[in-house]
């Protein structure tokens, strides 16, 4: 190993330099000048994108899941339009109601796993000590689970397109806030779980254990009018039913759940300031 | 004043640590510690397993929240002011890693900020050029040490902080991380450095604090702490048969603790003026042995000594002689 090259001296070391030291954040001579470098978030972006599409794998159950069961259940009703579902067409509403699965999928099991895993080989601990900033890292991660559901909730409707149709969208500017605030909303909760719990392991256990119940309750099992009283009072509530109900009435265009939706919107922003404040690295 | 300072590092502080205290679950790890570390210094935290080595330079990272006590670093508190503090510091963390799949140029361009330098020097310096774009979970332990010096070191930082350094090095890469090390204290660089292996310590640090159980036992240079803990040669060599008194003669040296005789091996055990002394009635007797060998006690032999209760320091001729682990004269600095 060659140890002829200097390493550059640290610029402005508290106390006096050596004399005859080079001076202070020189750059060696014959160098390139200093690119600007970019900004921590994007920096972090970046390398979680080269890594998932390096590993997809790790997209598996969110692409794959909600595909496959929207194809079972949205097949389960028939097509003809239903009393318990609105009087829509029972496949479609579940295509608009599978969306959301997609969303909870990302941050209920993908994002919590993901970072649990980063948090148990130390590789949180390596970005902390390097400086990188709380916000930087959340955000970064919010770019990442954003792309994830864009490209996983694209995937379901390219296969729910020639099986059961897209219904049209009857108001595109509500849905689009819907799946936005619903969006980060579960991202962040995903981003805290994940930097919160201390394995991969306990965080699928922690993750799955809360996604399946709001799947089942809040966007993929039965319609509302179906289900009995104390599992409606259950389901009433929880998130997943929120954006879900946010997404798909206005889509369908049976209802404009307008104080769902703000409920949708203030949690999301409750939850994205929280994962700034109290994610660990 | 704190242990482990010198007068005129007070002027020149780039960490001060004061009655520093981190307990874990009721169990203390670090109990009032209290050193300093001086600009262009290289200071190496030395101890056994569980003094509280880490958890220490975690506090001084800002990675863990001290219980009590004052920790400074560059004048910042490593707490609150962690992400200003720890663009200034370079980190080698002892169990840490990258993603499987993160390539060494992306780790480069991941950990690179305005500050950076080349990495194709520090690339190449470390051993690393050709693995550019070796995925990181392809990487050997003793590469992946070096890759997380290489980015240490990646933004010029003020302070290195450096958590079992070679870890998994093989000796020759050891000596070339060594070099580096150098040319950092060269430049002025201040560098604190966690370590169990003490000819490291030996070889690269000014100072070194010695721990246990969370406190300071001792603080010097590697050639301060040998002198008071372990100030002792053992000079060996062969003399057959009928030696005239010899063993006599040198258990009346000045400074010998005890001579003695295995076979024709000849062993005189004492202070370090016995050297001259053993030397000087080899040659008044007309006869040097061929194979005539001393041995230094090292900077282990004092971390020995001082962690059994600084009993076993100064060996006598009524207690037993620590084992030195080196055998080269003058590897003590």
């Amino acid at each position: 190993m060659t140890t002829t090259t200097l390493i550059s001296p640290a610029p402005g070391p508290v106390g006096a330099a050596p004399v005859g030291a080079a001076p202070v954040g020189a750059a060696p001579v014959g160098a390139a000048p200093p690119r600007r470098a970019r900004s921590a978030t994007a920096r972090l972006v970046r390398a979680e994108l080269r890594l998932m599409v390096r590993d997809p794998l790790t997209l598996t159950f969110v692409l794959a899941f909600p595909v496959i069961t929207m194809l079972i259940i949205g097949g389960s009703f028939g097509t003809r339009p239903d009393e318990s579902f609105s009087d829509t067409n029972p496949a479609r509403w579940y295509v608009a109601s599978y969306l959301t699965v997609v969303i909870a999928a990302t941050g209920l099991v993908m994002l919590p796993v993901h970072l649990a895993a980063y948090r148990e080989r130390g590789v949180l601990r390596r970005l902390a000590a390097a400086g990188f900033a709380r916000h930087s890292f959340v955000l970064a991660q919010l770019v990442i689970g954003l792309a994830s559901i864009v490209l996983a909730g694209a995937a379901l409707l390219v296969v729910a397109a020639p099986v059961y149709g897209v219904p049209s969208l009857h108001s595109g500017g509500r849905v689009a806030a819907a799946l936005v605030a619903g969006s980060v909303l579960f991202v962040s909760i995903g981003i805290l779980l994940g930097t919160v719990l201390p394995s991969a392991r306990s965080a699928q256990a922690v993750g799955l254990l809360l996604f399946f119940p709001s799947f089942l309750l809040g966007a993929g099992g039965p319609p509302p009018h179906v289900m009995g009283t104390v599992a409606r009072s259950i389901a009433k509530p929880l998130p997943l039913t929120l954006v879900t109900k946010s997404v798909r009435d206005p889509w369908l265009g049976i209802g404009t759940p307008t104080s769902q939706l703000l409920t949708v919107v203030g949690l999301a922003v409750l939850a994205l300031v929280f994962a700034i404040r109290r994610a660990r690295l | 004043m704190i242990i482990g300072m010198t007068d005129h590092e007070d002027d020149h502080e780039v960490v001060t640590v004061a009655d520093l205290r981190k307990s874990y679950g009721g169990r203390v790890v670090v109990d009032g510690l209290s050193f300093g570390v001086g600009a262009g210094e290289v200071v190496g935290l030395i101890g056994a397993n569980g003094a509280g080595k880490t958890t220490t330079v975690e506090c001084i990272q800002g990675l863990r929240r001290p219980d009590s006590g004052t920790v400074r670093v560059l004048g910042l508190d490593p707490t609150r002011d962690a992400e200003r503090l720890r663009a200034l510091m370079g980190s080698q963390l002892q169990d840490s890693a990258l993603p499987d799949r993160l390539r060494v140029g992306e780790a480069i361009e991941l950990f690179a900020t305005a500050r950076a330098q080349p990495a194709d020097e520090l690339l190449a310096q470390f051993g690393l050029a050709a693995r550019r774009r070796s995925a990181f979970g392809s990487l050997s332990g003793g590469e992946r040490q070096r890759l997380f010096l290489v980015l240490a070191l990646l933004n010029r930082p003020r302070l290195v902080i450096l958590d079992e350094l070679t870890q998994g090095l093989d000796p020759s890469a050891r000596r070339g991380v060594w070099a580096a090390i150098d040319q950092l204290r060269a430049a002025g660089t201040t560098v604190l450095l966690v370590t169990h292996e003490l000819d490291e310590a030996e070889a690269l640090c000014n100072r070194v604090i010695a721990m246990r159980a969370g406190r300071v036992l001792d603080a010097g240079t590697p050639a301060e702490l040998v002198a008071r803990h372990a100030p002792w040669v053992r000079i060996a060599f062969t003399r057959p048969g009928n030696d005239g008194g010899l063993l006599d003669a040198l258990r009346a040296l000045p400074g010998a603790f005890e001579a003695t005789r295995a076979g024709d091996q000849v062993e005189a055990v004492g202070e370090r003026r016995l050297i001259a002394h053993v030397g000087a009635e080899l040659v008044r007797r007309g006869s040097i042995p061929a194979d005539l060998r001393v041995e230094v006690a090292d900077l282990e032999s004092a971390l020995l000594a001082l962690l059994d209760d600084g009993h076993a320091g100064v060996p006598t001729p009524a207690t037993p002689v620590p084992t030195p682990t080196t055998s080269l004269i003058g590897a003590t600095r």
